[in-house]
């Protein structure tokens, strides 16, 4: 018995050895990606961030855009469905209850906006510990802008917005996103006026933004859409309407609606000419942006198909467009009762030429001339808005706005994404309709 | 107590079978030979099987004519040799030694059905018999595998061991193979068990090296599609495999084997004049069923091609004129009757010291898709070498070589099946314009199935070395120290060449949209993956006699893996003609350049006590680190306990009136723990923002999810009990296992709320069950010399589910659309969706036209809701979902019967899978389209019109009853024996998939377009059927 135990103690000596001689190299570091830590600790992680908040939201069919012109279009009239195995297009094409918390296109569009608004913070902080302030003040400047698009697509579909990015977020009334936007375009501007933005920090994100403008353009939109006609008319005002901004594409990172919709004629196409209109606020058949928004194919269906800012793979998408900021101001006078002002700003988007906007979006019709009350200005402001901003996805907000009859659209607002709701109890009720 | 020339119990012999070849010997006087030859009842030479004086250390094994020669050290006296056998029942022959030096006993075994006394090394480094295990552990013949007409190790496995469901996913001629022991053993990572061939652990993942095109499963989930790895290993060199279902047999691999371990042990050389064995064999595929396709004569709408055209008019209800057109069947033309050939060439021999196996082989298949075809080159070379009675070494190196061409993968619209699922049968495809060019089909710029077949190339090349060292000592008595240690390296390289349409084929599909824009039109990549892995292990087993009756075996084991990839990718699009490589796309698009490293180390202590050859305890312990997860989840310990008691060998028993027809019974009980330390990929926990090209400048984009930087890996712990019966001397025998298998701390990529900023999480979530049970049941009702009859039934039964998972519902969103969830309580992979309304009776609601409806109401949480009705007694409210489907099979089974008439035999089995449900994506797309039987009949006018178009956001439509019968393989063989210049020769025939009974609408219910997931199972998108295939070899040996 002897010798068993003293194998047996061997054997477990050896064990024991073998159990304590585990550590092997076990701390691998990751040369795939770089840490959260890494990034926000230089202006070029920094920098890196912010462009990806562009990405996520201009970028494919998940991005931000391409699921606000389909939700925007299908649910305002402005497109068709071409092939119902797109489930997502296919129920904001029927509406109403069809429309579910499983739909991928809100989903996409809720995602984004929370994804980039946690981002945008953290480029903003980050970006305020950087001795360069001039360099910092572009990052404020270029994370603000898509943090107030990010903010501006929930508030203009959702009847409830986040109050804030983090853990069990709560909500609160969609105006506020609009006023949460203003905020952090303010912020923005404060930093940009304090310091302006270095060249440097241009040249290393995408070509086409023009950040300044830009801020000035959707605060002048997102103040109109809170119900703030006098911070919009100020801000609109502070818009260089000769300046693009523009999100750029090329040929690796497609435009999203060519891409998706336009190269494919599988998706969706405009409606027609009519732009989703009904008879007396439709586009008249001379009116120029008929044939900037669509092209016509003769011989194949549908006819009407998908032009403007969907017509070729690099084709750049408008941050905003000049006449936008021109119908502000004429929505904002109009609103006020300042029916000369209004129609005078009217006018100089009804008469203007291709040739003088810097898209080359230009009605070229003679003005309006007569007197119009402060109902018929409106409604063709409202006329004007819709076909200016073809598939821009401001229509919705726009039906609401200028009180259409909700039997022009399929939804007045969307429900809540089923992953919000299944993941944070404090999801409000979705609306009926 | 000294341990040295004493009588050994006669029940010990067992165990001592490794042990005995390098024994021979170690005795100094009286020496006495004993020779003679082994037949297995066939009459053919029995090999390796162990011949023992029993009491006596000496022993000898058979070589490969059945020859045995052993020197014993023997006094004068009555002895008993024990004969041996994998798959032979023991036999003890009675000899009496007088005064002569040399003595001849020459046998013939008989079959062992109840397989107890086999020896089986998985779980043990040294190997134990089947009797003293306390679980399951299934063992198949390297020649049951090569019968029945598969070049795949993992498809020749299908029904043959109890508890696995292998589901080849897609026909392809190295299509990728699922195996599932018990069921789903996690959610986030593979389920695929762990593979060892010889002691190395081999890499079966599905790597994507073609099928790369970033866009081709848009941001969707799509599965693990393509080729797995084990498609390498060539089932000719197979000696056996061992599969162990659960934890509970796979505590001593620890730390990977969550899913089950199976070990594959290839030829060895044995001693005696060198053998060569030749195979050959042709085999023929084709499709086992087409499908019916639309014959109605007219179309809604306009023209199919050209100016006007229209399709997709099913989908367009407001189209009521109708088109002439004529109808064409693509099945006719993508198929084709595809060959192969499987060639085999193998040397074996060896002295006492030296031995040998060395075997090339080559296997060519074609696939039933027009030019698709696999080819495989394999070499082995397996050498031992005894230096002295102390130390032995082996060394084994097999080289492969495969190359596939391949066309894109089915969940792509440019594969050839859903290139001709997306289009309505009324194109003619082949029609040419005056440049020879394929012109467009319809005006959607789908691609035309022409182009797919014979323009676009994907092709698919590995070389890989699978090579293993070991060294055997035994630096004192009853002391054995191994060591294995194994590298698998492998290349694998995959290109891509679409060239440009010169039609208007969609920018999503790589063409050039309507316009052929030349900077998007055609694609072509290059990537390549790189694999190494290196495992030692170290393993010390020490054996003793504690008493008469009580005997104890120790191991200890430590056990190192190091694993590296290196995964690269060169893309571009808007293709130069005639160029194939990237350096001709004028868009470079975003390359690819991953590389991973882990390493996991651990060891163990095992501990087997045996009383007499009756009871059998064994409990282990086993620490494991590894590197993928957080440092204060580093290391797990693993523990394992289990007990067997062989009732009908206790002498109480053999006074039993039971004894006499049931001459066996034993019942055994295991607890097992394992876990997945390679779980997550290498930097999982980590949060990164991963860096993009973006518009010419540099993005770095944080993930959709957040990691827990501290999670920790799963871990499974198993019960399973079971018991193994023999009735009349073994011609009827039982085993039955039954197991709960739970999987704790799970983990879960969960869903989250967006507004946190990301949109999952992953960490350790609930947990996951599988219960279940297994039947094999073997009976020879017909055992005479020259016709045999065995019946082999195996019965699989398991149920799976997510427990306290914290989330009610994860809906994932899918390539093929299917609505896949984790369901709180349910099995994973449910399929969860729209559904029909019914009235009250059960009877679906219609509108007036006739128009099936969608169910709505209000949903009150995931699996309930109130249905409500509008005024006009159509649903009214939202869209309403439930339980649709499941994709796991209630119970799978398989039948097998063997006959053998003299030198011929026949082996029959019927594979059965039942109770599942296959998401069918392909169905509605082809009514969508108009080219399937529902669009017929709407066309027809036999169903109202808009009938499809109203069903079409119905996902319950696409869900259907998956369960099938198949006739998996009928293989007949003629052996000849000696004749004419062979010392062996059989003749075979087989065939294999040949009948399926099923009441599935689409080619094969037995597919997946979610290739490996584990999560995505029983999904049809595009997937290529498997096929019926014919194959006629002949096996000779020299």
């Amino acid at each position: 018995m002897k010798n068993i135990f003293k194998h047996s103690l061997l054997l477990m000596g050896t064990a024991s050895v073998m159990l304590v001689s585990t550590g092997c190299k076990k701390n691998y570091t990751n040369p795939n990606a770089a840490t959260s830590d890494q990034v926000f600790s230089s202006a070029t992680g920094l920098t890196g961030v912010a462009v990806s908040l562009q990405r996520t939201y201009a970028l494919g069919r998940a991005g931000s855009l391409y699921n606000i012109i389909a939700a925007n279009g299908f649910t305002t009239g402005e497109l068709i469905l071409l092939n119902a195995g797109n489930t997502a297009e296919y129920q904001l094409s029927v509406g109403g209850g069809t429309v579910d918390g499983t739909n991928s296109i809100l989903a996409n569009i809720w995602a984004n906006a929370n994804k980039i608004e946690y981002d945008a913070n953290n480029v903003i902080d980050g970006a305020s510990k950087l001795n360069d302030k001039n360099y910092a003040s572009g990052l404020i400047g270029y994370a603000s802008l898509y943090k107030a698009l990010a903010l501006g697509s929930l508030a203009m579909y959702w009847e409830k917005v986040p109050a804030a990015v983090g853990a069990n977020a709560t909500f609160v009334d969609r105006k506020e996103g609009f006023v949460r936007a203003i905020a952090t375009i303010d912020a923005a501007l404060a930093a940009i006026s304090a310091n302006a933005i270095s060249a440097a920090f241009t040249a290393n994100v995408p070509a086409g933004n023009d950040i300044v403008n830009s801020l000035q353009a959707l605060k002048a939109r997102y103040a109109l859409f809170a119900g703030n006609n006098a911070l919009a008319l100020t801000a609109a005002n502070a818009v260089d309407l000769t300046k693009r901004s523009t999100m750029n594409y090329d040929a690796v990172s497609l435009n999203p609606i060519f891409e998706t919709a336009t190269s494919t004629n599988n998706v969706f196409q405009p409606v027609d000419s009519t732009f989703g209109l009904p008879v007396g606020l439709a586009p008249v058949a001379t009116d120029r942006r008929i044939p900037f928004y669509t092209s016509i194919n003769p011989t194949i269906a549908p006819r009407f198909r998908i032009a403007g800012f969907g017509a070729a793979s690099a084709t750049a998408f408008p941050v905003y467009l000049p006449g936008e900021i021109t119908l502000i101001k004429a929505e904002v006078y109009a609103r006020n009762n300042d029916l000369a002002n209004a129609l005078t700003e009217l006018n100089k988007v009804v008469t203007k030429t291709a040739a003088s906007d810097p898209f080359g979006v230009g009605a070229g019709l003679p003005a309006l001339t007569g007197t119009f009350t402060q109902a018929q200005l409106l409604d063709q402001i409202y006329s004007n808005r819709c076909t200016e901003l073809f598939m821009s996805g401001l229509k919705l907000e726009d039906m609401r706005r200028f009180g259409r009859a909700t039997t022009e659209r399929k939804r007045n607002l969307f429900p809540y994404p089923f992953r919000e709701r299944d993941n944070n109890k404090n999801t409000p009720a979705d609306p009926t309709f | 107590m000294r341990i040295k020339q004493k009588q050994w119990p006669g029940k010990w012999i067992g165990f001592c079978l490794v042990l005995a070849l390098n024994l021979i010997g170690t005795c100094a006087f009286g020496q006495v030979k004993i020779s003679g030859k082994v037949n297995a009842p066939s009459g053919a030479a029995a090999e390796s099987v162990t011949v023992m004086v029993k009491g006596i250390k000496s022993g000898a094994i058979t070589d490969n004519a059945g020859n045995y020669s052993l020197t014993a050290a023997l006094k004068e006296g009555a002895y008993s040799l024990i004969f041996e056998g994998v798959g032979f029942k023991k036999k003890e022959v009675a000899l009496t030694v007088g005064s002569a030096k040399s003595y001849n006993v020459d046998v013939t075994l008989t079959e062992e059905v109840s397989k107890l006394d086999e020896v089986v090394v998985t779980g043990t480094s040294q190997g134990t018999t089947r009797r003293q295990l306390g679980s399951y552990v299934s063992s198949v013949k390297g020649e049951e595998l090569t019968k029945g007409g598969s070049g795949n190790v993992l498809a020749a496995l299908q029904g043959k061991t109890a508890g696995a469901q292998i589901t080849q996913n897609n026909g392809d001629p190295a299509g990728g193979i699922s195996v599932r022991l018990r069921g789903i053993s996690t959610i986030s990572s593979s389920s695929e068990p762990l593979y060892i061939v010889d002691g190395v652990i081999v890499n079966n993942s599905t790597n994507r090296v073609t099928n790369t095109q970033s866009g081709y499963d848009g941001q969707n989930f799509v599965g693990s599609v393509g080729q797995n790895r084990l498609v390498d290993i060539n089932p000719a060199d197979i000696e056996r495999v061992e599969v162990l279902n659960g934890a509970a047999a796979a505590a001593i691999y620890g730390s990977r084997a969550n899913a089950g371990v199976v070990q594959i042990f290839t030829k060895k050389g044995k001693s005696g004049a060198p053998v060569v064995a030749f195979s050959t064999s042709y085999m023929n595929s084709s499709l086992r069923k087409k499908i019916g396709v639309n014959q109605s004569l007219t179309k809604f709408g306009g023209p199919t091609d050209g100016a006007g055209a229209q399709t997709q008019d099913i989908l367009t209800p407001a189209l009521t004129n109708t088109t002439n057109v004529t109808r064409y069947d693509y099945q006719d033309y993508i198929f084709r009757n595809a060959s192969g050939t499987d060639n085999n060439v193998s040397v074996s021999g060896g002295t006492d010291k030296t031995k040998y196996y060395v075997s090339g082989s080559y296997f060519y298949n074609q696939g039933i898709v027009k030019n698709t075809d696999f080819q495989r080159y394999s070499f082995r070379a397996n050498i031992e070498q005894t230096f002295n009675k102390w130390i032995s070494a082996n060394i084994g190196l097999n080289y492969i070589n495969s190359t596939a061409n391949e066309k894109p993968d089915g969940n792509s619209f440019f594969s050839p099946m859903n290139s001709t699922t997306i289009i309505a049968n009324f194109h003619d495809i082949q029609k040419r314009d005056a440049l020879g060019n394929i012109l467009a089909v319809g005006e959607r710029g789908r691609v035309n199935p022409v182009s797919v077949i014979e323009d676009i190339k994907q092709k698919q090349m590995v070389s890989r070395v699978i090579s293993n060292f070991g060294l055997k000592l035994r630096p004192i008595k009853n002391l054995t120290i191994d060591y294995t240690m194994g590298i698998d390296n492998y290349a694998q390289n995959g290109t891509t060449y679409i060239p440009p349409f010169a039609y208007n084929a969609s920018t999503a599909f790589w063409g050039g949209g309507l316009t052929l824009d030349p900077t998007l039109n055609g694609y072509a990549s290059n990537a390549n993956n790189n694999f190494f892995a290196i495992n030692h292990d170290l393993n010390a087993t020490y054996n003793a006699t504690i008493t008469k009756d009580l005997a104890s075996t120790t191991q200890v084991g430590f056990s190192q893996q190091y694993e590296k990839g290196i995964y690269s990718l060169l893309q571009g699009r808007g293709l130069a003609p005639f160029v194939q490589t990237v350096n001709g796309a004028s868009t470079v698009l975003p390359g690819n350049d991953q590389r991973s490293e882990i390493s996991v180390s651990g060891a163990f202590i095992q501990q087997n006590f045996k009383f007499r050859n009756q009871l059998f305890v064994t409990g282990a312990l086993r620490v494991d680190g590894s590197s993928v997860f957080g440092e204060n989840q580093r290391n797990q310990t693993y523990g394992k306990l289990s007990g067997s008691y062989v009732i009908s060998g206790t002498d109480y028993w053999s006074k039993l009136g039971i004894s006499k027809w049931m001459n066996l019974f034993k019942v055994r009980a295991a607890y097992g723990e394992s876990g997945n330390l390679t779980g997550i990929g290498a930097y999982d926990r980590f949060n990164t923002y991963t860096s993009t090209s973006y518009v010419g400048r540099t993005s770095l984009g944080s993930s959709s999810g957040l990691a827990n930087p501290n999670v920790g890996p799963e871990r499974q712990s198993e019960f399973e009990f079971g018991t193994d019966m023999g009735f009349l001397d073994n011609r009827i025998s039982l085993s039955v296992n039954v197991y709960n298998k739970k999987v704790n701390n799970l983990l879960i990529t969960r869903q989250i709320a967006p507004t946190n900023g990301f949109s999952t999480l992953l960490d350790n979530f609930g947990s996951l069950e599988n219960k279940g049970f297994e039947v094999m049941l073997t009976a020879m009702p017909i055992s005479k010399k020259d016709f045999s009859w065995t019946i082999t039934g195996i019965y699989n039964q398991n149920r799976n589910k997510a427990i306290n998972i914290g989330q009610a519902l994860t809906l994932l969103s899918t390539n093929a659309g299917a609505p896949v969830s984790i369901l709180e309580g349910q099995p994973i992979g449910v399929f969860y969706g729209t559904f029909f309304a019914v009235d009250a009776s059960g009877n679906t609601v219609k509108d007036a036209a006739g128009l099936l409806q969608i169910e709505k109401g209000t949903q009150n949480s995931p699996l309930s809701y109130t249905t409500q009705r509008a005024a006009n007694g159509l649903p009214t409210g939202t869209t309403l979902r439930k339980i649709i489907g499941n994709p796991n099979p209630t119970y799978t089974t398989t039948l097998t019967n063997e006959f053998t008439y003299k030198k011929m035999s026949l082996r029959i089995q019927i594979d059965a899978v039942k109770g599942l449900d296959v998401f069918n994506a392909d169905f509605r797309t082809r009514q969508g389209v108009g080219s399937g039987l529902i669009a017929e009949q709407e066309q027809r006018g036999q169903l109202p019109r808009g009938y499809i178009n109203n069903i079409y956001a119905i996902e319950q439509w696409r869900v259907e009853d998956g369960s099938f019968t198949k006739l998996r393989e009928l293989a007949f063989s003629y052996n000849f024996g000696k004749i004419k210049g062979f010392s062996d020769l059989t003749f075979n025939l087989s065939g294999r998939n040949l009948i399926s009974w099923d009441t599935y609408r689409g080619y094969d219910p037995e597919v997946n377009s979610g290739g490996q997931s584990t999560i995505l199972r029983g999904i049809d998108f595009g997937s290529v059927p498997i096929p019926k295939t014919f194959s006629v070899g002949l096996q000779a040996k020299f």
